[in-house]
């Protein structure tokens, strides 16, 4: 199968399970057990790969950020490329508390999105629902020796008893990976942020929350300019919210954004200062043999990803994968099924919620492969040239290393061939959420709820 | 059973095993069912009316101690308008839900607007009054012996052009005066000028229709600044905006259900295996249980709980009435 020459058969390089049990959360207000109220905190919340792809960053639902940075390669192992190791651990965000509404203000990393590398250090920007944070992570592998008035220890040397002067001399240590807070990009948010995306001129970026999209630039705090406003005046009107935005690529006047009714919107930022009117839209004409109670809900865009040639924008929506062109308004040019068989039981997921879930999605490094989640633990590649698609399972069945994944099947009705699922024994609670793509390698990042896999497609 | 007829070959039914409520609800969904034919008609009713049930049920059931989520709560809110919409444009056929007033909550901090979303549809919403008219929840539940007879397209029609209150059918004397009783606790008006909306509310009797008192007795609480609980949904930083799910005109007394009911038999509302895992245990309010099982009554071999509310104590009542109007 070509898709299979492609992608190859995918290994398994490393399993993450997140051991930040020595962490504990005074401010949690988990009533559960003691034991849960680690596993919340570890699952994990979005998925970043940096520009390079060196570095992998991840976030969770307790607040912190762990960046995994990939083995630089070795010459005498050329047949599988550098391993993910944790590079670098950091809290990003804390929980706070809105004393106006008297409701708790969650830390949970929404999302991260990585500054392109200008000089030694690296950049990110980390956001929770509120509050946007910039972080610089530098690394340090030397530090001075020789002070004068210091010990080597830190204590301070009575000045009397120095003779002889000496000049600090720099000498290399172990490695330490620092990461600091550089900006903190509060308080302009009412509603929760959903989505940052920075700009291809890489001083700007903007953060969209329900109802508004800000932008902000990088070195500016305390002002960020509202471009986009959907918040009726009347709240009783509210019908429709941002669910996701992001900038275009390579035009930075250019952004989309998305909605609970499966609209796109692409705005331009020189046509107005407020972007309400779009310049495109984009949106499907509904199905009317497929037309239920639950229409709207599903098709309710999760995530938008422009493509990296900036030609196409993916979206994501409950049941499927649309592929528009930027130049065709009317109806998605592709359009993949995830989990058609879910069809039939949306009731029942939206009685436990399930319907709700936001999926996210990604595009491989050269656009012709797009990726997502689903259930059980289960992610979807859809290749865009052969139209072929696969089903994988990210679990610690196959926990050793180099195991090569199968693909799986789910029997939607019918006879169950030996190797299927079942829709009835998929799990609603192992979902993939997050995904990312290694932007010049076969190599991603599957999420499942607290444990992170990373696979590499085999080198043969 | 009745869907095995006609209906038979637009539903998949489960796979010819034993009809659980569960598979008939997925049976029914995603399909294009026309609500003008026979029985196809109760099944698309039914289901509408369990997920009216369900939204309901997210929207007040939930307190989380974060804000929840804007998009599920607009979500769900225009699931539940569509419903209403589809419900009034049926008139006739179905039963008017009056418009409520958003009732005081003597327990909580949790002062709600009075605007219902709806009151310009002038379309109805749940009452507590409908546990106590069974006419009207019969006509919209459509017990088996109205399935079987497919009569009940033809029951007594009901007024839809306004916000009028059904007159209760007077099957108990308890029940009149209970609903009496439960109309008076409807009519206030929880705002913070609510002396006064208090007043206007304890005048009119039961009977009257309720969007409009309270309508017009309460204004729009500006300048409201009062710190509200996790229960409220929406939070505007300003004062003077209000919260969409408390000007949805959906009942609130989901919370007044609280205090006055105690325990009800929920076991009827498991749905999946998936749900219960998910678990989804939020406790249900008694308005919705008690139609459900109602609904659910022909189709399952669990008997039908008593209706317990029905057998509250006069001056039980009395005295809560005296707390909420006092209060």
């Amino acid at each position: 199968m070509k898709i299979h020459r492609r992608i190859g058969a995918l290994r398994k390089m490393k399993c993450f399970p997140c051991q930040f049990s020595n962490t504990v959360k005074s401010t949690q207000f988990n009533t559960s057990a003691l034991m849960s109220v680690f596993e919340q905190a570890d699952i994990i919340s979005t998925v970043e790969f940096n520009h390079s792809g060196e570095l992998l960053a991840t976030g969770d639902k307790g607040g912190r950020v762990v960046i995994f940075q990939q083995e630089q390669e070795n010459k005498t192992q050329s047949h599988s490329r550098g391993e993910y190791n944790v590079y670098s651990t950091f809290q990003s965000h804390e929980p706070e508390f809105d004393y106006l509404k008297s409701l708790e203000i969650e830390e949970k990393i929404n999302k991260i999105r990585w500054l392109p590398q200008k000089n030694a250090a690296q950049f990110l920007l980390s956001t929770n629902d509120k509050t946007i944070k910039l972080w610089k992570i530098s690394e340090r592998d030397k530090r001075p020796e020789g002070y004068n008035l210091k010990e080597e220890d830190g204590r301070y040397r009575d000045p009397t008893t120095v003779t002889t002067l000496r000049v600090p001399v720099f000498r290399p240590m172990d490695l330490m990976v620092e990461a600091s807070p550089r900006r903190i990009f509060a308080n302009a948010h009412t509603y929760h942020i959903n989505s940052i995306s920075i700009n291809s001129d890489y001083e700007t970026y903007l953060s969209a929350d329900d109802l508004r999209i800000n932008l902000w630039h990088l070195e500016i705090t305390d002002r960020s300019f509202n471009i986009v406003d959907i918040k009726p005046a009347n709240m009783e009107e509210l019908t429709e919210v941002i669910t996701a935005a992001e900038f275009h690529p390579n035009s930075c006047n250019t952004f989309v954004y998305s909605s609970s009714k499966g609209t796109i919107r692409l705005c331009d930022m020189r046509a107005s200062a407020l972007c309400d009117r779009h310049s495109k839209l984009f949106e499907e004409p509904e199905d009317p043999s497929n037309r239920s109670f639950f229409s709207e809900i599903i098709s309710s865009i999760s995530d938008v990803k422009f493509s990296h040639s900036g030609r196409y924008m993916m979206t994501r929506d409950y049941l499927s994968v649309k592929i528009w062109d930027l130049n065709m308004e009317n109806r998605p040019v592709e359009t993949y099924q995830v989990h058609e068989y879910l069809r039939s039981k949306l009731c029942s997921l939206y009685e436990n919620d399930c319907i709700f879930d936001k999926f996210e999605c990604c595009w491989n490094g050269s656009d012709s492969i797009v990726m997502t989640g689903s259930y059980n633990n289960f992610f979807r590649m859809f290749d865009r040239n052969t139209k072929r698609d696969i089903t994988l399972e990210a679990s610690r069945e196959n926990n050793k290393p180099r195991t090569v994944l199968k693909p799986r099947k789910v029997c939607a009705s019918g006879k169950r061939k030996k190797d299927e699922i079942s829709v009835d024994s998929l799990d609603f609670n192992k979902k993939i959420l997050h995904t990312a793509w290694h932007p010049k390698e076969n190599i991603i990042a599957v999420a499942t709820t607290n444990n992170l896999y990373i696979f590499q497609d085999k080198m043969n | 059973m009745v869907f095995s007829l006609s209906g038979g070959k637009r539903y998949m039914l489960g796979k010819g095993g034993k009809r659980k409520f569960d598979e008939h609800e997925d049976g029914l969904e995603g399909k294009v069912v026309s609500p003008t034919d026979g029985p196809s008609k109760v099944s698309y009713t039914l289901q509408r009316q369990t997920i009216f049930n369900i939204s309901l049920m997210k929207l007040y059931n939930h307190r989380p101690l974060t804000e929840p989520s804007l998009q599920k709560t607009v979500l769900i809110n225009n699931m539940l308008r569509r419903i209403q919409e589809e419900l009034k444009q049926e008139g006739s056929l179905r039963p008017v839900f009056v418009t409520a007033s958003q009732p005081a909550d003597p327990l909580s901090d949790n002062f709600r607007e009075a605007q219902p979303a709806f009151s310009h549809l002038a379309s109805p919403s749940l009452l507590p009054t409908d546990l106590v008219s069974t006419t009207p929840l019969e006509s919209c539940l459509t017990p088996a012996s109205l399935l079987e007879d497919d009569t009940f397209c033809t029951s007594p029609t009901v007024q839809h052009d306004g916000p009028t209150k059904l007159p209760p059918p007077a099957l108990q004397p308890v029940k009149d005066s209970f609903s009496s009783a439960l109309d008076e606790i409807e009519e206030l008006c929880p705002a913070p000028t609510s002396a006064e909306a208090v007043a206007v509310a304890a005048e009119s009797a039961a009977g009257d229709s309720k969007a409009h008192p309270c309508e017009s007795s309460v204004p729009k609480p500006e300048g409201v600044a009062e710190s509200r609980t996790a229960e409220s949904k929406l939070m505007e930083p300003l004062p003077g905006n209000f919260e969409i799910t408390t000007s949805t005109g959906f009942l609130t007394d989901l919370t007044l259900d609280d205090i006055l009911f105690a325990d009800i038999d929920t076991s009827m509302y498991d749905f999946d295996p998936c749900t219960s895992a998910a678990g989804a245990a939020s406790k249900m309010a008694p308005v919705s249980a008690d139609e459900l099982l109602k609904t659910l009554a022909p189709y399952s071999s669990q008997p039908v709980t008593p209706n317990q509310p029905f057998k509250m104590d006069l001056t039980e009542l009395d005295h809560i009435m005296e707390v909420l109007v006092g209060s």
